[in-house]
């Protein structure tokens, strides 16, 4: 075993592997985060334990090709290794379950990167707080929040399958990120 | 120009955490592209689901996991097709993502009024279609109401309505009952992005004649 560590090692350890082609970083990498790869996805009631670990290791080998493109200044490793996940989540499900493998979820998601961010008090934010366990959550909240990120479902699917009105998952999900302390409440007019 | 008008908080939910079809996704990273506000949000909002990773119940891989993994880093990927093609001018300053979608023998513009042009994009969407559609310089696009839901988003120039004026990066829904017509700004051409769940219908004399291209695809 290895002691823990921090979120800045974590990145420190991700760029090695972009600069680098650092192995033995990517080692470390890969026994921290994989399990937890593996266990996220997991949590989604429509990915099976054979299909999580195929796309652990699939979202590890995507950490190693594209670590060059990973920029502290925008996110956290683990917000960087999420996304990874969550389009190799979205072109299994296109790929599986539709049959559809014409296009990947990498080339419809804004590749960020290179465009700055306008509010870097919101990355400094980011980066001292720590934020509430979901587990901390009212039930009913964990529920809602679950089927969206762990299992990707929009507002409405999720609405159809609780049977519940769209306002009130709406609702709860709101609540949640405010428990959650996830701002997004700046003044933007919405279309 | 900045931004002002943004997707709403559901939209931003469900692209941060991968529940958006391909064609609805593809409007809101566009938006993203022009709007630090929103990329703020997006960064937020992922950054929950970078902390539901670090606090899931590690799983343990199979035994040979990290070997199976080493093994195949150095796996050769096959190059992304590529062709060096020249593109027009207005398509040239797209935003990347944008280009990225264009078919490759090029985006086969076709005419819907004197001065509107649409091009379809291929995404593999079958509830959405996603098109570009031109206006030029000046032009007015026949007014029309939508049957189902419709995102544009500006892409290059501006255009205006009854409502207001777009600008790069706007990102406007209308809805069943709303009736519009949008022209572009005198001095440029104007390019947007649009999704649209079902036919749209034109109201006024000439829909007669114009309504069958209008229909929606989705293949």
């Amino acid at each position: 075993m290895y002691a823990e560590k921090t979120a800045d090692e974590w990145s420190n350890l991700l760029i090695k592997v972009g600069l680098e082609r650092d192995r033995e970083a990517f080692t470390l990498l890969f026994r921290h985060y994989a399990p937890l790869l593996k266990g996220f996805l997991m949590k989604g009631s429509n990915i099976g334990h054979e299909q999580a670990e195929e796309l652990a290791q699939e979202a590890m080998i995507k950490v190693w090709r594209k670590a060059d493109s990973f920029n502290r200044q925008k996110s956290s490793a683990s917000t960087w290794i999420y996304t990874i996940a969550r389009n190799c989540r979205i072109d299994w499900i296109r790929r599986e379950v539709r049959r559809q493998r014409d296009i990947h979820a990498d080339d419809l998601y804004e590749p960020g990167g290179e465009n700055p961010s306008q509010v870097s008090l919101v990355q400094l934010r980011n980066k001292r707080t720590i934020r509430a366990s979901i587990e901390t959550l009212p039930q009913e909240q964990i529920e809602v929040i679950s089927k969206i990120y762990f299992e990707g479902k929009t507002h409405s699917e999720v609405s159809e399958e609780l049977s519940l009105p769209l306002g009130t998952v709406k609702s709860r999900i709101r609540l949640a990120l405010k428990r959650l302390n996830v701002q997004l409440d700046a003044e933007a007019e919405e279309a | 120009m900045l931004v002002t008008k943004h997707p709403n908080s559901d939209l931003l939910i469900d692209y941060a955490s991968g529940a958006l079809s391909p064609g609805l996704c593809v409007s809101v990273s566009s938006h993203l592209h022009f709007c630090a506000l929103c990329r703020d949000k997006n960064e937020e909002l992922s950054s929950l689901g970078g902390n539901l990773l670090e606090t899931a119940a590690p799983a343990e891989l199979n035994a040979s996991a990290l070997d199976d993994v080493l093994g195949r880093l150095d796996e050769i990927q096959p190059p992304r097709p590529f062709t060096q093609r020249t593109l027009p001018d207005d398509e040239a300053k797209l935003p990347e993502l944008v280009k990225n979608l264009l078919p490759d023998d090029g985006l086969k513009w076709k005419f819907l009024s004197p001065a509107l042009r649409v091009a379809r994009l291929a995404v593999g969407e079958s509830r959405y279609e996603l098109a570009l559609h031109k206006i030029k310089a000046g032009g007015k696009t026949p007014a029309h109401d939508h049957n189902g839901l419709e995102i544009t988003v500006v892409l290059q120039g501006s255009f205006s309505d009854a409502d207001g004026i777009y600008h790069e990066g706007d990102f406007l829904i209308r809805e069943p009952g709303d009736v519009h017509r949008p022209t572009a700004s005198q001095n440029n051409p104007c390019i947007c992005l649009s999704v649209s769940e079902s036919p749209i219908k034109l109201v006024g004399p000439i829909k007669r004649l114009l309504n069958p291209l209008f229909s929606v695809t989705p293949q």
